[in-house]
């Protein structure tokens, strides 16, 4: 197809993506895609995209120019419009977020690698990131109904996110409760590979192991650093990693934990 | 070895023998709703549908690595030589790591068998296990920003060959012209967790 869209302006981190790719992992081939899966297949669904269909997502303000008239839906207000050639749309998190998505009626249909869209942070597997200037080839219509107009976004609530036990918990004196007990700040250290949580105290038990051997990491994943710090792994983490396990962030619930804020915090429940 | 909760969607098996060969059993059962099995150093991972976890997990339990599987994956098995030319920035330093000598740390590193145990870090990286004790040291205490494809590491306890550029704080002892990574392949890793390598020296 031809390109239907022009990158205007990128935000600190733009990319295509979709649902990841599969069955790569033991190669070390990160899964990637979609950082916050619901919002990506929200926006899809707004402009009759199946799910697996490829947006672009971005952190910082994005800006994109339509080349012809085209369906988009962005996150930034979870509605749908239909815009001229000439006409440019800003796409930037929701107020209080940190990801944004643009779906285009047809999907983003850069050429995919090894099964999948999505670029990945970390290998550089799938199509390069965008750049200014660059042009995005968007596919067929995919000859859908049009349904909703407009998602109503839940309005932000101080949300308990669900964490289960990791395979190193009993590494430490408590466990998991020692994420349960108190609320935890996001620090600035966030990326498409995982979330840095603010230092805590993690007691190690008698369990612990000299030695920690790196294992297959897994999304939600929460690692414990020698300093004490919770590293939440998201859509892109690494294949394998040498920190314990201490817990693992339900996946349903990590959207909103890679949502927060620096600075904003977040509070853990037992799942 | 035994299993290990790892959330809704994973389990972690632990203190596995083999792990490539595990693996390797288990993805022969071809369980419906398997989506990653990762061996690691000593632990393998089995990712899956949320809707299968309980299922699976009875299921990790009597996964037996058997000579059959063996025989089935010799293809993925096959021994794989890589020519190296011995003339990586760091062999000197790695020499005077092991305390041995430029010539030792070649001689030592040329006549080894090894296994990629697992794979990680980067896609296609291997974990080659089998290097000769001499040769055990830590990594180096600054990385490099920048390595570039080919170089052959050596720290941790393995050898390694970096399939891409990237960054990496292993001794860079030399270098292949191999193509280890390739995503218009299939697979696209030549170094794949059980198989076998070899490497022969060649000059520069």
């Amino acid at each position: 197809m031809t390109p239907a869209l022009r990158i205007v302006q990128v935000g600190f981190a733009t990319t295509v993506q979709d649902r990841g790719r599969t069955g790569l992992a033991h190669l070390g081939v990160p899964s990637a895609g979609a950082v916050d899966r619901p919002t990506h297949d929200l926006v899809n669904r707004l402009v009759g995209n199946p799910p697996d269909a490829a947006t672009i997502e971005t952190m910082g303000a994005l800006v994109v120019e339509a080349l012809r008239p085209v369906v988009v839906a962005m996150s930034t207000d979870a509605s749908r419009r239909t815009i001229t050639a000439g006409t440019r749309i800003r796409v930037d998190a929701a107020p209080g977020s940190v990801w944004a998505y643009l779906a285009v009626r047809g999907g983003v249909t850069v050429e995919p690698v090894l099964g999948s869209r999505s670029h990945d942070t970390l290998g550089g597997v799938g199509p390069a990131p965008l750049v200014t200037d660059s042009f995005v080839p968007i596919g067929p219509d995919p000859d859908t109904p049009l349904t909703a107009d407009h998602a109503p976004q839940p309005a932000p609530v101080a949300h308990r996110v669900r964490i289960w036990d990791g395979p190193q918990h009993d590494w430490f004196v408590g466990g998991v409760q020692n994420l349960i007990d108190r609320g935890w700040r996001v620090t600035n250290e966030l990326s498409r590979v995982g979330v840095r949580l603010e230092t805590g105290d993690f007691p190690r038990s008698t369990r612990a192991r000299p030695r920690m051997p790196s294992i297959g990491l897994a999304t939600g994943a929460v690692q414990i650093t020698p300093a004490g710090e919770p590293i939440v792994m998201l859509a892109n983490h690494p294949t394998t990693g040498g920190y314990p396990v201490i817990g693992v962030v339900d996946p349903d619930d990590l959207a909103v934990l890679a949502q927060t804020r620096p600075g904003a915090a977040v509070r853990f429940r037992r799942a | 070895m035994h299993r290990r909760p790892y959330g809704p969607m994973a389990w972690l098996i632990d203190d596995v023998e083999s792990p490539a060969a595990w693996a390797d059993a288990l993805a022969a059962m071809e369980v419906p709703g398997v989506e990653e099995i990762v061996p690691a150093e000593s632990t393998v991972v089995v990712r899956c549908t949320r809707e299968r976890h309980d299922a699976i997990g009875d299921v990790l339990d009597i996964v037996v690595p058997t000579d059959r599987v063996d025989r089935a994956n010799r293809a993925n098995r096959a021994e794989l030589t890589l020519d190296v030319v011995y003339d990586g920035p760091d062999i000197a330093e790695l020499a005077h790591a092991a305390q041995v000598s430029i010539d030792d740390v070649v001689r030592l590193h040329v006549t080894g068998r090894y296994e990629v145990a697992f794979c990680g870090f980067s896609p296609g990286f291997g974990y080659l296990r089998g290097i000769d004790p001499r040769l055990h040291v830590p990594r180096r205490s600054t990385p490099r920003t920048s390595v570039p494809a080919g170089s052959i590491g050596v720290a941790a306890g393995y050898t390694c060959v970096y399939p891409s550029a990237s960054p990496g704080g292993w001794y860079l002892i030399g270098h292949t012209t191999t193509t280890l990574w390739d995503a218009a392949s299939d697979p696209p890793a030549t170094l794949r967790p059980g198989r076998a390598v070899r490497f022969r020296r060649v000059g520069s």
